[in-house]
C-alpha cells in the first residue's frame, strides 16, 4: 500500500507563491482562506540578514489529530496515507481546526465546511500530480510514495537532512522539509509586527477580535545574537481564524451548570442517605427530585443549542448522531449528553408519574456517572485538540468536575430560595462552593499559573491569560469576584443566614466561572500555531 | 445575505445535494497511457523514475513516479477529470485543452487552458509542457490569469466618453463607429503628411513585429514604448559593447552567477530564469546578488552585496581591475574579440600596437579602481571585491551575469552598470559560452511575415528628440513636457497595455496633457481593464487578455531559439469542436476584440482603395486582393518563415498552423552558443567586400536577408554596405554587430557623439551618489534632529504582481496589496518612528505619505518602496479595479499643484463573483510615482528612477495615502536635466548613429536633419 508524502525542498524555493495560486485555481479556493501558503521570515541584523521561505500546508500526518477529533469522519485517512476530507459529511464543528497543530485546516467560506490540502486527491485518481507540484518553477515540491524505495521522496528523505514541523506533537507529520530554517517552521521563534503589517500586505483582523500573539517575552533576557534567532520577524503570512469563541465558553459554563445541578442533588441525596438512612426523606426536599433534573434539562438544552449554533452547518447537527466517529470525544460527548438527557427526562417523568422515591433515588445513582461524564468529557475533547497546548492538561478532567460542582451548587441557591426552602440546601451548597472554589484555585493557580510549562506555546497562552488581553477576566472576574469575594462572604462570621448574601455568593461564583471559561477557551487559542 | 439566511438557504439546498450525491460516479480514464493504476492501489513499481539528482529536467521528460504532470497530449481534445468542487463525490468534467501564452509579464510562459466542453468557459490555466522557456511551470501569475478572465470589473464593451475628457462619464459604443472614426482621422493625417501625429504607445508589447509592421505600413514613425522607464539604461550599457542591447545569460550551465537584478523574484524573465538559476545553484554554482535591498533573490545568494545606489560601476570596475592586475583574464578571447587595437591607439597612440602593450595600458587605466575606492563608493566590504574576482576566475567561461532595470534604471549614468558588468564577462571570455552570457538576439527568433513595409520616411521628434541621439529608445516619459513645449501635437494617440499616468514619473503632467484636447486630438486606450490612464481617454477599447488574442513572440530565456504562439483559447476550442472559424469577437466575452484583428480592420479602412499603399500589406497571401484573416497571417509565417516547423508538423500529420495551435510553441534550435565564432558560408560571402586593415566584411544591404528578422544593429561602411562579419586569424567569422565587428571596449560612437569621457567602461556620477548624500548628512550637523537625506529606491517588483496589469487578479492582490517604505532600523530609530508609523517622503516636486516597514533587509540611508501598489480611482465603481484601488479625490490647490487624498481604501463589493464580498484587505498602497520628476539620462535616455528624498514622521495634517505634486516644479526639473544633454546632430548631420538599434527604424534619409531646418 502506498504511503503518500510531501518533500518540500526549501533550498530551491524562491517564495514565489505559485503553489498558492495554483492550488486556489485547481481547487477553486475562495478568498480569505488558503490550503497552502508561503511564509516569509526575516532574521539577522544588516548586513547579515536573511529572508527564509516556508511552504506550509497539511502534513498528512500518519497520526492525524484532525481525523481523531472529527465527530463524523468528514476528516478521514485514506489507506494510501492521504488525510482527506468530505465536505458532505462535515458539520462545521471546527474541532479539526482546534486539533491541527499546523493551522492546516480552515472553514471554506462557500461550503461552510472544513477544507485543507488533500494532495489533490481528485487529480491523483486520474493519474496526475498535485497542482502545486506541476506549477512549481523550481520543482521544490515533490510528491510521492514513501513506501516505494525508488520514489524520489523516499530517496530524498533517505539521503538528505530533513525536518518536520512540531514532531513533539506526536502526529508523525509526513511533510518533510529539506533546508528549511527553524524560523519558518517553528512559530515559537517568530514575531509578527504589532502594527498589523507585513512587508507587502496587511495582517488580517481576527474574526473573533482576539489578537493572536506569539510576541510576548518569555521573561528571559536574551543576548542579541540569540534574540536574532528567536525574534525572527515574519514578513509575510496568511491569517488563521481561531475556531472556537464565545459559544464554546458559554457552552462549557451551561454544561457545568447542567451536570452540576444534578450532581448537587445527587450529592445531597447521597449525603442524607448516608447520614439518615431510609429516613432521609424527612430532611430531603421533595421538590429537588424533579427540580434538579428539570434544571439540568434546561441547561443541557441551552448547551445543545449553543453547540449547534456554533456549527457552521447547524442543519447537519444530527450527522454527529447518525455517523459518529467513535474516537472523537465530540461524538462520544454527544452520546454522553444524549444519554444524560434521556436519563434526566426519565427521572422527571418518573417523579411526575409518582413511581415512588426509592426507584427515583436509584435512578439518581444510575445517572450520576453520566452527569460526571457530561462534565468531564470536554477535557478529553480538549486533549484531542492537539494544537492547543493550554488545553493539554492532565488535571483538566478533575478541574471540569470541580467546575461542575461549583456551578451546580451556585445554581441551586436561588432555586432553593425561590422554593422558599433555603436550608439546609444553602448550607450544603455553600460548603460545596467553598470546597470547589478552593479546589479550583489550587488547580488554576497551582496547575496553570505557577507551574513551569513544558512548551513555549503553553507558557505564552498562560501569559496571555494572566497578563495579556484576558488578564482582567482572569484576575478580577475569576479570582477576585469569582473566588475571593465568595469565599470571604462564606467565611466571614455574621453574614450567614442571609438569603441575599447567599444569592450574591452564587452569582459571583458563577460569573467568575464564566470569566474563567472565557479566558481558558480564548487564551488557549490565541497562540499562533504556524 | 445574513448568516441566518445563509444557513436557511443551505438547509434548502441540502436536499438537492443529497439527490446529486445519488448520481452514480463512473471511473475516469487515468492520465498515463497503458492502464495506469489508481494511486491508492499502487505498490512499489519498477517503472523508470525521474533522476533523483537535483538537476532540471525538460518538460517533456518531466515525470515523477507514476503520476503524470499533464494529461497526455492525445487526450487533450477530450480530457476528463473529477470536479474538485464536488470531490470526494466523483463528478466528471470534460475539457478541451488549448495551449496559449501568459500575458502577465515579459517572460511569456506557456499556459494550457482547460476549456469546459459543455459551457465553453475556461475553467483554469496550467503550464504548457511543450513551451521551451517555461517547461510547463509557472509563477503565481500564470494560474491567476483565470482571475483576469473572470474579473467582474473588466471592460466588456467599447466605451466612448461623454462630457469633458477625464470627467468619468462613459457610454457604450460600437466597434464599427470606433474603427470608422479612427480610420478617417488617421487617413486624413496621412494624406495631409502629418505622419508624426499618429502615435502608438505600448507598455508590454507581448509580441514581435505585428504592430511595428502596421505602423510601418501606415508610414508613420509612431512607435512609442515604455522602454525608457524600464530598461534603456541596461540596453545602452550592453549595446555599446556588442551592438545588441540585451543579455541572455545561460544560467542553467553557469558556475558563478552575478546578478544586479532580482531574477528569483521578478524581472526579465522571472520564471524561466529562476528555474535555471536554481538549477545551477543545485549543481553547485555560486550566486552573488548586488542590491541594497534584501530581495528574495539576494536571500538565495552566497554573496549579498548591498551596494549603495550608483556605486555599482565602481565596485564592478574594482573587480575587473583585480582580474586584469592578476592577469586572470581569458587572453585568447580578449585578443580575438575585443577591439583592443582601437583602445590602445586611443589611449596610447605612441605605443606599438600589440596585445601586451594593451594589457599594460588597460591595467594602468583601471588601476584607480582599488577595493578601497570601490568600498567608499559602494559601501561594500573590500573583501567582497577579492571574493567575487576569485569566483569569476574560477568559473571561467561559465560565468553568467545579468542586470536589468535595478541600478541601470535608477541612476544617472546607470547604463555604466550594465557596461561594467559585461566587462567582467568580456574579460573572462564568458560571452555566448555554455554558462556564459550571450547577446540576446542570438537566442531570439522573429519570423518574417508575408510582407515587410519599407522604412517610413519620417522622424518623430517627440519620441526621438534631438537632445537624445543615443537613447534606447523613445523618450516616452518626456512626452507631456515635449508637448507642453509645443514641439508637436498628436492627432491620434493610442495607449496600449500602458498606464503612463500611473506608471510613469510625473503622472500629474500626463493628466494635464491628456486632458488638453489641443495637444492630443483623440486618445484611444486599448486595454482589457480600467486604468488611471484609460480614465483620460476618448475611447476605451476592450482588448483581449492573454488567452483571448493572438501573438507570436520569442524571448531569450535560455541558450536556445523558440517561438511561442498566444491564442484565443475559446475560439480555438470551439473551432476544434466543429464551430465555424470567425473573429475573436465571436468567442471572447462581451465585445472584447483581439488587437491584431483590430489593426487589420483599421488599416483596411484607412486605405480602402489601396491608394496609400497600406492595403497591400493586409491582403491575404492566399486569396489575392482580399483582406487577410488572422489565421492566414500566422499560417503564412508558420509555413514559410520558421525553419523546421513544416517538417515537425508533417511528422505529426499536421499543417504548420495546426501544429502551433496544438502545441503553442516551437523550438527552432535547442542550443545556441558562440554565435560570433560562426564561420560565414560561401553563400553569405558571395559579393562581399573585405576591408583589408580591419578584416571587416561588408555586403550590399539588399543582398542580406534572413527569415529571422530579430532587430539587429546595422553597422556598415561608408559605402552603405552592411557589416556581415569579420576576418580574424584568416577565418571569416560572424562577429558582433558593432562598427568594429568586435566587442567594443572603446566606443568610438560615444566619442564621436560628444561623450569622449565615457568612451570606455567608467564611472558616471549618479544623481544619488553616496558622496553627495554623505556630504548632505555632514552638513546637516546634529544627526538626531536634522532632516535626513535618503535615497528612495522606488522600483522593486514583487514576485506576484506585474506593474498595473495584475491588480485585477484577486489571488495576487490578496497576497500583496501594500507598499510601505522599507527603512533600516538604525535610520528609523534616529527619525523616531517604527513599523506602522506614518511617514512623509518628500521629493523635489511633492511628497507622499505612507507607512514605514522597519527591516534589517535594507541598507542604512536608503529607503525602498515597491512599485505595484498605490492604484487609485476617481470613480466610485470605475477607473481602476476595486480589488486593488482606493477611491481618491484629486484637488488642484493652485495651478499645477495637486493634492490627492484617499477617501476610502479597498473594501468588499457586490459583483457576480462572490469572492468580491470576501475582500478582507483594506489597503491599496500609496502611489509614489506621481511625486517623481522626470530625470532623463542624457546618454541612454533612461528615466533615472532613484530619488533623493527627505523622510520624516508625517505631519499632523497628513493622512495615509496623501500625495502632493507640483507640475510647475516638475517642468523646471525637466529643464534642468535637459541641460545635461549634448544634442544631435552628430557626425554627418545625423540625428542618431545609423548603426544603433532602433525600433521601427525609419529610412536612412529620415536620419538626417532636413536641409534648412534649424537643428
Amino acid at each position: 500500500m502506498a504511503n503518500f508524502t510531501w518533500v518540500i525542498d526549501q533550498r530551491k524555493c524562491i517564495g514565489c507563491h505559485a503553489c498558492t495560486t495554483a492550488c486556489k485555481s485547481e481547487n477553486e479556493v475562495p478568498l480569505s482562506v488558503d490550503r497552502t501558503w508561503v511564509k516569509y521570515v526575516e532574521k539577522g541584523t544588516f548586513p547579515n540578514t536573511q529572508r527564509h521561505f516556508g511552504v506550509l500546508r497539511c502534513n498528512h500526518c500518519a497520526n492525524p489529530p484532525c481525523v481523531h477529533i472529527c465527530p463524523t469522519s468528514a476528516m478521514f485517512q485514506r489507506p494510501d496515507g492521504i488525510v482527506e476530507f468530505d465536505k458532505d459529511s462535515c458539520i462545521g464543528c471546527k474541532a479539526c481546526i482546534a486539533a491541527c497543530p499546523y493551522d492546516a485546516v480552515h472553514i471554506d467560506p462557500e461550503t461552510h465546511t472544513a477544507a485543507k490540502c488533500n494532495f489533490c486527491a481528485h487529480r491523483l485518481d486520474v493519474g496526475l500530480e498535485p497542482a502545486c507540484v506541476v506549477v512549481c518553477p523550481e520543482e521544490a515540491l515533490i510528491f510521492g510514495d514513501l513506501e516505494d524505495p525508488l520514489s524520489k521522496v523516499a530517496q530524498l528523505i533517505g539521503r538528505e537532512k530533513t525536518q518536520v514541523r512540531k514532531p513533539e506533537k506526536g502526529t508523525d507529520p509526513k511533510c518533510f522539509y529539506i533546508g528549511a530554517d527553524e524560523a519558518v517552521l517553528n512559530p515559537d521563534v517568530q514575531t509578527h509586527d504589532d502594527s498589523g503589517m507585513y512587508m507587502w500586505s496587511n495582517q488580517r483582523d481576527e474574526k473573533h477580535g482576539v489578537k493572536l500573539d506569539n510576541n510576548k517575552p518569555s521573561g528571559i533576557s536574551l543576548s542579541s545574537a540569540l534574540n536574532a534567532v528567536t525574534n525572527a520577524k515574519v514578513a509575510y503570512d496568511v491569517h488563521h481564524d481561531i475556531p472556537w469563541a464565545q459559544y464554546v465558553s458559554l457552552y462549557l459554563w451551561t454544561k457545568s451548570i447542567s451536570s452540576g445541578v444534578f450532581l448537587f442533588a445527587w450529592m445531597f441525596l447521597t449525603y442524607l442517605q448516608l447520614n439518615f438512612g431510609p429516613q432521609f426523606t424527612r430532611v430531603f426536599p421533595d421538590w429537588l427530585l424533579w427540580m434538579a433534573p428539570v434544571l439540568a434539562i434546561v441547561y443541557i438544552g441551552i448547551t445543545g443549542v449553543l453547540l449547534i449554533a456554533d456549527l457552521d452547518r447547524p442543519e447537519r447537527f444530527w450527522y454527529i448522531l447518525v455517523k459518529p466517529q467513535w474516537k472523537s470525544w465530540l461524538a462520544i460527548g454527544s452520546y454522553i449528553i444524549l444519554g444524560y438527557t434521556a436519563m434526566l427526562v426519565a427521572i422527571t417523568a418518573a417523579v411526575f408519574l409518582g413511581i415512588g422515591t426509592t426507584p427515583v433515588t436509584w435512578m439518581f445513582h444510575l445517572t450520576m456517572p453520566l452527569a460526571v461524564m457530561t462534565a468531564v468529557y470536554t477535557a478529553f475533547l480538549f486533549a484531542q485538540a492537539k494544537g492547543r497546548d493550554l488545553w493539554q492538561n492532565p488535571a483538566l478532567p478533575l478541574h471540569l468536575l470541580v467546575q461542575a460542582v461549583l456551578a451546580g451548587a451556585c445554581a441551586i441557591i436561588p432555586v432553593a430560595a425561590f422554593m422558599g426552602d433555603p436550608d439546609p440546601i444553602s448550607q450544603f451548597a455553600k460548603m460545596l462552593i467553598a470546597t470547589s472554589i478552593i479546589a479550583h484555585l489550587v488547580l488554576t493557580i497551582g496547575g496553570e499559573v505557577a507551574t513551569e510549562h513544558t512548551s513555549k506555546a503553553k507558557q505564552r497562552a498562560v501569559h496571555l491569560m494572566i497578563a495579556g488581553p484576558f488578564k482582567n477576566f482572569f484576575w478580577w472576574g475569576n479570582i477576585v469576584f469569582g473566588c475571593i469575594v465568595p469565599l470571604a462572604l462564606i467565611f466571614i462570621p455574621g453574614l450567614q443566614g442571609s438569603v441575599g448574601i447567599d444569592m450574591m455568593i452564587a452569582g459571583l461564583a458563577l460569573f467568575g466561572l464564566l470569566a474563567y471559561e472565557h479566558c481558558f477557551v480564548m487564551a488557549g487559542q490565541s497562540v499562533r500555531l504556524s | 445575505m445574513t448568516a441566518a439566511e445563509g444557513k436557511t438557504k443551505r438547509i434548502g439546498s441540502w436536499l438537492s445535494k443529497l439527490l446529486e450525491r445519488c448520481r452514480v460516479a463512473r471511473d475516469l480514464e487515468p492520465a498515463s497511457h497503458a492502464g495506469m493504476r489508481k494511486p491508492s492501489e499502487m505498490d512499489a513499481g519498477v517503472l523508470a523514475r525521474a533522476d533523483v539528482s537535483t538537476g532540471g529536467t525538460k518538460s517533456g521528460e518531466r515525470k515523477v513516479g507514476e503520476l503524470a504532470l499533464f494529461p497526455p497530449r492525445e487526450k487533450w481534445d477530450n480530457w476528463q477529470e473529477w470536479d474538485p468542487k464536488a470531490w470526494p463525490r466523483k463528478v466528471a468534467k470534460t475539457y478541451m485543452l488549448v495551449p496559449t501564452v501568459c500575458f502577465n509579464c515579459e517572460a511569456a510562459c506557456g499556459l494550457l487552458a482547460y476549456v469546459d466542453k459543455e459551457t465553453h468557459e475556461v475553467r483554469k490555466f496550467e503550464g504548457n509542457p511543450d513551451h521551451p522557456g517555461s517547461r510547463g511551470r509557472n509563477c503565481a501569475k500564470g494560474p491567476a490569469t483565470i482571475n483576469q478572465v473572470k474579473d467582474p470589473e473588466r471592460i466588456l464593451y467599447p466605451m466612448k466618453r461623454k462630457g469633458a475628457r477625464g470627467s468619468g462619464q462613459w457610454e457604450v459604443t460600437t466597434w464599427d463607429e470606433v474603427v470608422d472614426k479612427l480610420a478617417e482621422k488617421i487617413r486624413k493625417a496621412l494624406v495631409e503628411k502629418r505622419n508624426d501625429q499618429v502615435m502608438y504607445h505600448v507598455g508590454r508589447p507581448g509580441e514581435d513585429v505585428f504592430t511595428e509592421r502596421v505602423l510601418a505600413a501606415w508610414g508613420v514613425d509612431g512607435h512609442n514604448s515604455h522602454t525608457n522607464i524600464c530598461s534603456s539604461g541596461a540596453r545602452a550599457g550592453y549595446a555599446f559593447w556588442m551592438g545588441i542591447d540585451r543579455p541572455s545569460p545561460d544560467h542553467a550551465n553557469a558556475k558563478f552567477i552575478l546578478l544586479i537584478s532580482a531574477h528569483l523574484e521578478s524581472g526579465h524573465y522571472f520564471n524561466p530564469h529562476a528555474q535555471r538559476i536554481i538549477e545551477a545553484k543545485m549543481k553547485g554554482a555560486k550566486i552573488a546578488v548586488v542590491d541594497p535591498r534584501l530581495s528574495n533573490t539576494a536571500s538565495h545568494a552566497d554573496y549579498w552585496l548591498p551596494c549603495y545606489p550608483g556605486g555599482e560601476p565602481a565596485m564592478l570596475l574594482a573587480i575587473a581591475y583585480q582580474l586584469i592586475k592578476t592577469r586572470r583574464i581569458n587572453m585568447e578571447f580578449v585578443r580575438k574579440w575585443v577591439n583592443w587595437e582601437e583602445y590602445l591607439q586611443e589611449f596610447n597612440p605612441a605605443a606599438e600596437v600589440n596585445f601586451e602593450n594593451f594589457l599594460v595600458e588597460m591595467e594602468k587605466t583601471y588601476s584607480k579602481y582599488t577595493p578601497e575606492f570601490a568600498a567608499s563608493e559602494s559601501g561594500v566590504n573590500p573583501q567582497s571585491i577579492f571574493d567575487i574576482a576569485d569566483e569569476i576566475a574560477r568559473a571561467g567561461t561559465a560565468f553568467a551575469s545579468h542586470t536589468w532595470r535595478a541600478s541601470s534604471a535608477g541612476n544617472l549614468g546607470g547604463w555604466q552598470t550594465a557596461r561594467c558588468l559585461f566587462f567582467l564577462n568580456v574579460l573572462s571570455g564568458s560571452i555566448a559560452t555554455p554558462g556564459g552570457t550571450s547577446p540576446n538576439s542570438w537566442n531570439k527568433f522573429v519570423p518574417k511575415p508575408m510582407t515587410m513595409p519599407a522604412h517610413p520616411d519620417h522622424w518623430n521628434e517627440v519620441t526621438w528628440p534631438k537632445e537624445f541621439p543615443l537613447a534606447f529608445f523613445e523618450m516616452s516619459f518626456l512626452l507631456p513636457h515635449l508637448l507642453k513645449e509645443g514641439r508637436n501635437t498628436l492627432d491620434v494617440y493610442f495607449t496600449r497595455v500602458y498606464n503612463p499616468v500611473w506608471t510613469n514619473p510625473d503622472g500629474m503632467s500626463w493628466i494635464e496633457v491628456l486632458k488638453d484636447e489641443s495637444k492630443i486630438g483623440i486618445h484611444c486606450a486599448l486595454t482589457p481593464v480600467w486604468s488611471e490612464t484609460a480614465w483620460f481617454a476618448d475611447y476605451v477599447l476592450p482588448m483581449g487578455l492573454g488567452p483571448e488574442r493572438h501573438d507570436l513572440h520569442s524571448y531569450e530565456t535560455q541558450a536556445a531559439l523558440w517561438i511561442g504562439f498566444r491564442q484565443p483559447v475559446r475560439k480555438v476550442a470551439k473551432e476544434r469542436m466543429g464551430q465555424e472559424p470567425g473573429t475573436t469577437l465571436g468567442s471572447n466575452p462581451g465585445q472584447v476584440w483581439e488587437e491584431n484583428e483590430f489593426w487589420i480592420e483599421l488599416s483596411w479602412r484607412i486605405d480602402p482603395d489601396g491608394s496609400l499603399g497600406i492595403r497591400k500589406h493586409f491582403e491575404s497571401p492566399y486569396r489575392p486582393g482580399e483582406k487577410v484573416s488572422i489565421d492566414e497571417y500566422y499560417r503564412w509565417i508558420f509555413e514559410n518563415s520558421v525553419p523546421g516547423l513544416p517538417e515537425a508538423a508533417k511528422a505529426q500529420g499536421m499543417e504548420p498552423l495546426e501544429y502551433m495551435r496544438r502545441f503553442g510553441a516551437f523550438e527552432v534550435k535547442p542550443s545556441v552558443y558562440n554565435g560570433h565564432e560562426d564561420t560565414l558560408t560561401a553563400d553569405e560571402l558571395q559579393d562581399s567586400h573585405v576591408d583589408k586593415t580591419s578584416g571587416r566584411i561588408y555586403k550590399d544591404r539588399a543582398k542580406v536577408s534572413s527569415v529571422n528578422i530579430v532587430p539587429m544593429p546595422q553597422p556598415g561602411d561608408d559605402e552603405g554596405r552592411k557589416l556581415i562579419g569579420i576576418e580574424i586569424d584568416g577565418v571569416p567569422h560572424r562577429g558582433f554587430p558593432t562598427p568594429t565587428g568586435k566587442l567594443e571596449l572603446f566606443s568610438k560612437t560615444l566619442k564621436d557623439w560628444g561623450w569622449g569621457e565615457y568612451s570606455i567602461p567608467s564611472i558616471t556620477r549618479s544623481h544619488v551618489e553616496r558622496a553627495g548624500i554623505v556630504k548632505d548628512l555632514n552638513e546637516a550637523g546634529d544627526k538626531h534632529n536634522a532632516d535626513f537625506n535618503f535615497v528612495l529606491i522606488p522600483t522593486f517588483r514583487l514576485p506576484v504582481l506585474i506593474h498595473t496589469r495584475s491588480g485585477n487578479a484577486k489571488w495576487l492582490t490578496e497576497i500583496a496589496h501594500s507598499n510601505p517604505v522599507w527603512v533600516n532600523p538604525d535610520d528609523a530609530k534616529k527619525l523616531g518612528f517604527t513599523t506602522g508609523d506614518l511617514v512623509r517622503v518628500e521629493t523635489e516636486i511633492g511628497y507622499f505619505v505612507t507607512k514605514a516597514w522597519v527591516t534589517e533587509g535594507i541598507a542604512p540611508n536608503i529607503v525602498a518602496c515597491s512599485h505595484h501598489m498605490g492604484r487609485w480611482r476617481l470613480g466610485e465603481d470605475k477607473g481602476t479595479d476595486r480589488w486593488c484601488s482606493s477611491l481618491v479625490e484629486l484637488d488642484e490647490k493652485a495651478p499645477g499643484q495637486y493634492l490627492m487624498r484617499q477617501l476610502e481604501g479597498v473594501k468588499p463589493f457586490e459583483s457576480s463573483d462572490p469572492d468580491s464580498s470576501r475582500v478582507w484587505w483594506n489597503d491599496a498602497g500609496v502611489h509614489q510615482n506621481l511625486t517623481f520628476p522626470v530625470q532623463p539620462d542624457p546618454i541612454s535616455g533612461m528615466h533615472c528612477w532613484h530619488q533623493k528624498v527627505k523622510v520624516t514622521k508625517a505631519l499632523p495634517i497628513d493622512q495615509y495615502g496623501d500625495i502632493f505634486a507640483d507640475t510647475n516644479k516638475s517642468h523646471q526639473v525637466y529643464k534642468r536635466w535637459m541641460n545635461l544633454t549634448r544634442p544631435a546632430p552628430g557626425p554627418d548631420g545625423m540625428r542618431r548613429p545609423w548603426w544603433l538599434l532602433r525600433p521601427l527604424r525609419p529610412s536612412q534619409k529620415a536620419y538626417k536633419f532636413p536641409e534648412g531646418r534649424p537643428v
